[in-house]
């Protein structure tokens, strides 16, 4: 079984017919994965605008993110779900879209960016409550990290419009 | 086309004519100007607005998200309140600013889509509650103790309200989304 067959396989399948044939479940679904992505992104901004040294400067870097966390990863696994319901509604479409591809890898960078951050740069900000300045390196994964999930959202948004 | 609209209704009321036909005029209007034809000629300007529209109502939830977790005693316990409204204030204000001018870009690229439809409406009410109730809120705050010191404790009816705003503002994004898929008015231009 190839690839292929498994996405055609999929859009076969009872629940791809429902989401797609619907007028309001792939509405509903959307409008999930959109509220729960805002939190997933705001949450995320919050901690990259301190690394940046441009917002809550007032807090301890490493307390913030230790508290933002796990909102960031509750919205997440919300939005993951939602969007991976939208995806088995139209598999072959999304496979086929330049954005939904592009989306992915870079909600796979994001990823890599995080997890490079928390290996590498993260034990390095033990400083004390009141120091403004992070490390260069953990100002880099900040901007890369906005960046990438403004790509995201920009992504996320053309496909709506590429797509039908 | 008033005459296969809402304004033609028998049940009608005198306010539901008048309304449609402000908003069909509004809109008329709204379709000549250089603008609309702008935004309506550049495939691009759309998405774009739209991407921006969602970054800024980002920061908006992200402060009503840290507003309502720090009432509950969840995130930024060694702050007051006073110093987190210093914090997310002006950021949640600016995107307020941005998410009115982007949505009015919207509704410039197509006139006859949002304002013919309820859930426009709603998602309108919706904001203008969501603004009421923070302005509120934060006044009755600020005569309390844990405006200015972080141990103290918050009254419970704040944390309610300040759940509620949140869930408000899920409710505005969710209203929002639906604009593109809701039915518009019978008898609405297009």
């Amino acid at each position: 079984m190839t690839l292929a067959d498994l996405i055609n396989w999929l859009q076969d399948t009872p629940l791809s017919v429902t989401i797609r044939e619907s007028d309001w479940v792939f509405p509903t679904i959307e409008s999930i994965h959109v509220a729960a992505f805002v939190v997933v992104v705001g949450s995320i901004s919050i901690v990259d605008l301190r690394l940046l040294g441009l917002a809550s400067r007032s807090r301890n870097a490493d307390e913030l993110i230790r508290e933002l966390l796990p909102i960031t990863w509750s919205a997440f696994a919300i939005a993951a779900l939602a969007g991976a319901l939208l995806f088995i509604g139209k598999p072959l479409t999304y496979t086929a879209s330049f954005f939904f591809l592009g989306k992915m890898v870079l909600l796979l960078l994001a990823g890599l960016n995080m997890g490079v951050f928390h290996l590498f740069v993260h034990p390095r900000l033990d400083g004390p409550a009141d120091r403004v300045a992070t490390p260069l390196a953990a100002r880099a994964s900040g901007f890369v990290s906005l960046a990438l999930w403004v790509g995201v959202v920009a992504f996320g948004r053309w496909i709506g419009f590429t797509t039908n | 086309m008033l005459d296969q609209g809402v304004g033609a209704r028998s049940d009608a009321t005198e306010f539901e004519t008048l309304a449609f036909a402000m908003l069909e005029s509004f809109a008329a209007w709204l379709g000549r100007t250089s603008l609309s034809n702008y935004v309506a000629s550049q495939a691009w300007v759309v998405p774009t607005v739209q991407t921006v529209h969602i970054l800024a109502i980002t920061v908006v939830v992200a402060s009503a998200v840290v507003l309502s977790l720090r009432l509950l005693g969840l995130v930024e316990r060694g702050q007051s309140v006073g110093a987190l409204t210093i914090r997310f204030a002006r950021p949640s204000i600016v995107a307020i600013v941005i998410l009115a001018l982007t949505g009015l870009l919207m509704i410039a690229g197509e006139p006859t889509r949002a304002i013919f439809r309820y859930v426009f409406w709603w998602k309108m009410a919706l904001i203008a509650l969501a603004i009421v109730l923070t302005s509120g809120l934060l006044a009755a705050l600020k005569v309390q103790a844990v405006w200015e010191d972080p141990q103290a404790p918050v009254p419970p009816l704040y944390r309610v309200l300040a759940v509620g705003l949140l869930l408000i503002w899920l409710a505005v994004i969710v209203a929002g989304r639906w604009i593109g898929y809701a039915q518009g008015w019978p008898g609405s231009p297009s």
